[in-house]
């Protein structure tokens, strides 16, 4: 533990994910095709992953470094999933 | 000096992430939309575990960012390869080029 980080960073980088967070669900919404929208979900898998990074040292708790491990192998399985099922759906 | 480098560090993670959010509401074709989210994200990802990382100065949280940097820069492309692969429209890049804003 180094001193502590000012409240406005954390407060701005909060900003920033949400912001991004709020692009990326309008693509998720409007996306033409599905191809679109699963590259929006996985977007959504990484800025979930900042979000809880930047919520561990703004409440100085090691403990949730374990969280972001599960989610980047989760979002990977999820997305080679559906890819699977649309390449064996188109032929 | 510590808390200096560490805020520039998240704020720029978190800024990265923000471009990647705009390029896949900007760009006007699958192909643009995979190129802004893989690597710009990677990155973001990366300089915000670097900068927890170096906040909590302990053994196992260098080596769970460790982890999950070298499994993020592993998967990422993959999954953009395989998005890409199995996009059935717009076969041929040479017909609309205009829409490529």
């Amino acid at each position: 533990m180094t001193g502590t980080i000012p409240d406005i960073v954390l407060y701005t980088a909060f900003a920033f994910l949400m912001v991004s967070m709020i692009l990326t669900l309008i693509r998720l919404l409007k996306g033409p095709s599905v191809n679109d929208r699963i590259a929006a979900m996985d977007l959504i898998s990484s800025i979930i992953m900042g979000i809880i990074l930047v919520y561990a040292l703004l409440i100085q708790n090691a403990i949730y470094f374990d969280v972001p491990v599960i989610i980047s192998l989760i979002s990977f399985i999820g997305t080679i999933a559906v890819s699977t099922y649309l390449k064996q759906k188109n032929g | 000096m510590d808390k200096i480098i560490i805020s520039a560090v998240i704020l720029l993670g978190s800024f990265f992430i923000l471009v990647a959010a705009i390029g896949i509401l900007r760009f006007g074709d699958l192909n643009g939309r995979l190129h802004a989210t893989t690597k710009a994200t990677s990155f973001g990802i990366l300089l915000l575990l670097v900068g927890v990382s170096l906040y909590f100065n302990l053994f196992t949280v260098y080596v769970k960012a460790l982890l999950i940097i070298v499994f993020i820069y592993l998967t990422a492309p993959l999954a953009a390869h395989s998005i890409a692969k199995t996009f059935s429209g717009n076969k041929d890049p040479s017909e609309n080029q205009d829409e490529n804003t």
